[in-house]
C-alpha cells in the first residue's frame, strides 16, 4: 500500500445476518486511493460492491479491518463496532469521527439520487452546507454557502432550475443535482454508487462526462458500478471478488 | 442550523401534520376551557360565599350559643387590626305567608343591619335597599301600599317615592326583576317603572291614594329564591308583595340546647337578599337581632337558681379585619382572648355558660365555608384531570402521526445521515417537530379557547336564539352568566404542557430516526 494514499482499506471483513445464518460480503478486504485518483470499483451484484463503497465512505462499519483517511482511522477500533444501532454512537465518540468526515470530507452520490422531496434544487444542494453549520454561526456562513450553491448548480448546468422540486425533474437532472450536493462542501473524496445505473444512456454519458471533468480539476472520485464501460472512464479499475479486490487494472 | 430547516420545511409540506396539530389544538383549548369555566365557577362561589361573612368567624358550633360577645366586641374594637365586628344569631324556624298559605323551613339569622352592612357585603344582596336607597330595615314597620298620583297615575307612599325617585335619577337600573303589569303600565306611560312587587291600596271606592297600611310589625329580609322565581334569563319574578306580613315560627333553645315552647311572631317582608348561592338565598331569612335573642330567650335574665344574671348570648360573631392584617395569626389571638375574657372582665359565669365560652374557636371565612368552597375545588381538580387524560388521546394521535412520518421519511433520514447528520441531530428532528406541533396547537389552541372563553355567554346567546337550547340555564343554577376566568399562569401552564406532551409523543419517531442505520435507511423500499 502506498504511503500516500489518501484513503487506505486493510483487512475489512463484514458480514450480514441473514435469517439464521450470516452472509459475508467483504472478506480480508484492502485498498487504496491516491488524492486525485479516479477509482472505478466493479464486481457482480451483490458482491459487495456498494458495502464496500459504504465502509470507505464511513457510513458503514466493518466486523474486522480498518480504514484510514489521510493516515487517521476513520472509526475507533477501541470501541465496540456497532451493526445496526448507531444512536449510541454518538455518545461513545465512535460516530462523530464518521459524521465529521461525511460532513467535511466525503461526498456520496447515489443511484437513486435520493433527494429530499420536499426541497427544491437549491435547498437540497445547500442542506448540505447547513448540516455543517450551527443555528448561531449559519447568519455569518449563509453568504458563502449561498455563493457556493449557485456556483456549483451552474457547473452541473442546473443553475436555471433552482426552485424546481425532484418531482420536477428528468433522471439526469436529478443525479446532477445530487452531485452538486455532493460537491457543495468540496469534499477530498466522491463516493458514486452506480452514478448512472438508473440513466439511459445518454443521459448517463453526460453524468460520466461530468465526473470526468471533476476528475480532471483534481477531484478523487471512487466508483462503484457493474458497468464496464463506465468503468472504462476511471484511472484505475478494481474487480471485487468473493468479498476481496481479486484485480486491478489501470 | 438543518434540524429547524427540516422541522419547518416538514412542518408546512407534511399535511398530515396538520391533524396533529389540530388535535394539540383541541386538547389545549378543551383543557383551557375547562380550568377557565371550573375556575371562575370556584372564584364566583368564593366570592358570593365571602358575601355573607365577615374576615374571621367567631363561634362555637354550639346550639346554645356563647355569651359575652358585646364586651368581646367592645374589646377587639381597640385592636388596631380589627375593624368592625357584630354578633349574629343562627336558629331554625317556620315561615309562612298567611295571604297565600305556603309555609317554608328557614334558617333564621339574627343581625344587627347597620353593623352587619360594614362587616361584610350583606347589604349589597338587598333588591329593595338599591331600588329604594334607606327603605329598608328590619324594625317596626308598616305595608307601603301603591295608589293614585296625580303626577304619574300610580305610585308609592313617602318615604319610598322619594328614594325610588333618588335612586331612578342615580341611575339605578332594575336589571333584576321582570317587568310587571304596574310597569309595563307606566313605562307605556313614558314615566319611570316602581321596581319591586307592591299591594295596590284597594278601597271599596276603588284604588284610594298611596297609603302605609297595617299594623306596625318588625322587618324581615328573605332569601329572595324563597319570595321570587328566578326565569331563565337571570331575572326574578316576585310573587309576595313588599310589606305583607309574613308569620315566622321558632323554637327557643336553653344554654344546654334543650328546646322550650315554640314561639311565632309577625313580621313585614322588608326586603329579599340574594348571596348568588342558592342554598342560602333559598333557606336563609333575617331578622333584628335584639328581637331574635329575646324569642329564643337568649337575653340578659336573671337565672332561675337565682345565682346572678345571666349574660346575653349569640351564636357567632363577624370580623372584618384591616387590610394586610395575618388572618390566620389573629385567629389564634382571637379565640385565645375570648377563652380568657371571662377572668379578665371578671364576670361569673356558670359551669355551662363556661364551657360554651371555652369552646370558641376563630376561623377565616374560607375555613368556616370549606363545605361549600371544598367540594367546587375538588370538582374543579377532578375534571381538569379528566380532561387532562382525554388529552393522552392527543399525545398517542401524535404519536402515530410522526412515527408515520418517521417510517415514510426513512429514505430522509438515511439522505440526511449521509450528508453529515448524526443520529442525534436527525433524532432532534423528530423532537423538534414534535415541539413545533406543541408550540403551533398549542398557541392555536390558547387563543381559540381564550376567545371561546372570553364569548362563552355570547356562544349560548347565538345557541338559544338559534335552536332555544340553553346549556345554562339561570333558573337552574344561581349565576346569570357562565362563569369563566382565564389565568395567565394557566394559560402558560397548558401551553408549556401542550409542547412537552406534543414532544413526548415525538420520542418514538426520534427514537427509530435516531437508532436507523444510514445504509438501511438509504436502501430502504
Amino acid at each position: 500500500m502506498s504511503e500516500a494514499a489518501l484513503l487506505r482499506a486493510e483487512g475489512l471483513h463484514r458480514s450480514f445476518q441473514m435469517g439464521r445464518g450470516a452472509l459475508t460480503v467483504l472478506r480480508e478486504c484492502s485498498l487504496s486511493v491516491a488524492a486525485g485518483e479516479f477509482v472505478a470499483i466493479m464486481g457482480k451484484s451483490g458482491c459487495g460492491k456498494s458495502t464496500l463503497l459504504h465502509v470507505l465512505g464511513a457510513l458503514d462499519v466493518p466486523q474486522r479491518g480498518q480504514v484510514w483517511f489521510e493516515r487517521t482511522p476513520t472509526f475507533s477500533t477501541a470501541q465496540p463496532r456497532p451493526q445496526r444501532s448507531q444512536f449510541d454512537d454518538s455518545f461513545s465518540g465512535v460516530e462523530r469521527r464518521m459524521v465529521e468526515l461525511r460532513r467535511r470530507a466525503f461526498g456520496f452520490v447515489f443511484q437513486f439520487y435520493h433527494l429530499l422531496p420536499e426541497l427544491n434544487v437549491l435547498e437540497n444542494v445547500l442542506l448540505a452546507r447547513m448540516v455543517g453549520c450551527s443555528l448561531f454561526a449559519w447568519p455569518g456562513a449563509r453568504a458563502a454557502a449561498n455563493r457556493d450553491t449557485h456556483e456549483i448548480l451552474d457547473r452541473v448546468g442546473l443553475a436555471g432550475r433552482l426552485s424546481h422540486r425532484p418531482a420536477e425533474l428528468s433522471g439526469g437532472e436529478r443525479q446532477r443535482v445530487a452531485i452538486a450536493r455532493a460537491l457543495v462542501h468540496r469534499p477530498r473524496v466522491l463516493f458514486a454508487d452506480e452514478p448512472t445505473g438508473n440513466l439511459d444512456a445518454e443521459t448517463g454519458s453526460s453524468i460520466l462526462a461530468l465526473l470526468r471533468g471533476l476528475h480532471r480539476d483534481g477531484q478523487t472520485i471512487v466508483m462503484v458500478t457493474h458497468d464496464s464501460g463506465v468503468a472504462a472512464c476511471a484511472d484505475r479499475v478494481c474487480e471485487l471478488r468473493d468479498g476481496a479486490i481479486a484485480s486491478a487494472r489501470v | 442550523m438543518y434540524r429547524l430547516f427540516l422541522t419547518l420545511r416538514y412542518l408546512r409540506k407534511r399535511q398530515i401534520a396538520f391533524f396533529a396539530i389540530a388535535a394539540i389544538m383541541l386538547c389545549t383549548a378543551m383543557v383551557l376551557i375547562v380550568m377557565s369555566v371550573m375556575g371562575g365557577f370556584l372564584d364566583t362561589v368564593k366570592q358570593r360565599a365571602r358575601g355573607l361573612l365577615g374576615d374571621i368567624i367567631v363561634d362555637n358550633k354550639r346550639f346554645g350559643g356563647f355569651p359575652l360577645y358585646d364586651e368581646f366586641i367592645a374589646e377587639i374594637s381597640k385592636w388596631p387590626e380589627i375593624a368592625k365586628a357584630t354578633p349574629i344569631i343562627y336558629t331554625f324556624g317556620l315561615l309562612r305567608f298567611p295571604s297565600t298559605g305556603a309555609t317554608h323551613p328557614v334558617s333564621v339569622v339574627g343581625v344587627r343591619l347597620d353593623e352587619v352592612r360594614n362587616v361584610s357585603a350583606f347589604g349589597a344582596g338587598l333588591y329593595y335597599d338599591r331600588m329604594y336607597p334607606g327603605t329598608t330595615t328590619l324594625a317596626d314597620q308598616q305595608q307601603p301600599l301603591l295608589g293614585r298620583s296625580a303626577a304619574s297615575g300610580i305610585d308609592l307612599p313617602e318615604p319610598y317615592r322619594s328614594a325610588g325617585a333618588a335612586a331612578h335619577r342615580a341611575g339605578v337600573q332594575d336589571d333584576d326583576a321582570t317587568p310587571n303589569i304596574v310597569n309595563r303600565l307606566l313605562h307605556e306611560r313614558g314615566h319611570p317603572g316602581i321596581p319591586g312587587f307592591y299591594a295596590a291600596n284597594e278601597t271599596p271606592d276603588g284604588i284610594g291614594p298611596p297609603a302605609l297600611a297595617g299594623v306596625p310589625s318588625p322587618g324581615i329580609i328573605i332569601g329572595r329564591d324563597i319570595v321570587a322565581r328566578r326565569q331563565p334569563d337571570g331575572r326574578y319574578t316576585r310573587w309576595y308583595p313588599r310589606g305583607e306580613e309574613v308569620a315566622l315560627t321558632i323554637v327557643p333553645t336553653s344554654l344546654s340546647g334543650s328546646i322550650d315552647t315554640p314561639k311565632k311572631l309577625a313580621f313585614r317582608y322588608a326586603d329579599d337578599s340574594r348571596t348568588g348561592i342558592f342554598e342560602i338565598d333559598s333557606k336563609h331569612s333575617y331578622v333584628d337581632f335584639e328581637n331574635l335573642q329575646g324569642l329564643l330567650l337568649w337575653d340578659a335574665a336573671e337565672r332561675a337558681d337565682g345565682s346572678g344574671r345571666s349574660p346575653g348570648r349569640c351564636s357567632q360573631i363577624q370580623i372584618k379585619i384591616k387590610p394586610g392584617v395575618d388572618a390566620d395569626a389573629l385567629c389564634t389571638r382571637l379565640t385565645a382572648a375570648y377563652r380568657e375574657l371571662p377572668n379578665r372582665i371578671g364576670v361569673a359565669l356558670t359551669t355551662t355558660e363556661w364551657g360554651l365560652v371555652q369552646d370558641i374557636e376563630a376561623v377565616t371565612w374560607e375555613q368556616s365555608q370549606v363545605h361549600v368552597i371544598g367540594p367546587v375545588e375538588n370538582e374543579r381538580n377532578l375534571v381538569t384531570m379528566l380532561f387532562g387524560i382525554i388529552s393522552i388521546v392527543a399525545i398517542v394521535l401524535v404519536m402515530c402521526i410522526l412515527y408515520m412520518i418517521a417510517l415514510q421519511k426513512t429514505r430522509d433520514i438515511g439522505i440526511v445521515k449521509s450528508i453529515g447528520g448524526s443520529s442525534v441531530g436527525v433524532a432532534s428532528i423528530f423532537l423538534c417537530y414534535g415541539a413545533a406541533v406543541g408550540v403551533v396547537g398549542g398557541a392555536m389552541g390558547a387563543g381559540f379557547g381564550y376567545i371561546f372563553v372570553r364569548h362563552i355567554n355570547d356562544f349560548q346567546t347565538i345557541l338559544t336564539d338559534a335552536f332555544g337550547w340553553r346549556v345554562w340555564d339561570r333558573s337552574v343554577y344561581s349565576f346569570d352568566d357562565i362563569p369563566s376566568t382565564v389565568r395567565p399562569e394557566d394559560l402558560a401552564r397548558i401551553f408549556l404542557v401542550a409542547i412537552l406532551a406534543s414532544t413526548f409523543g415525538a420520542v418514538a419517531a426520534a427514537w427509530r430516526a435516531g437508532t436507523m442505520h444510514p445504509v438501511e435507511a438509504l436502501r430502504h423500499e
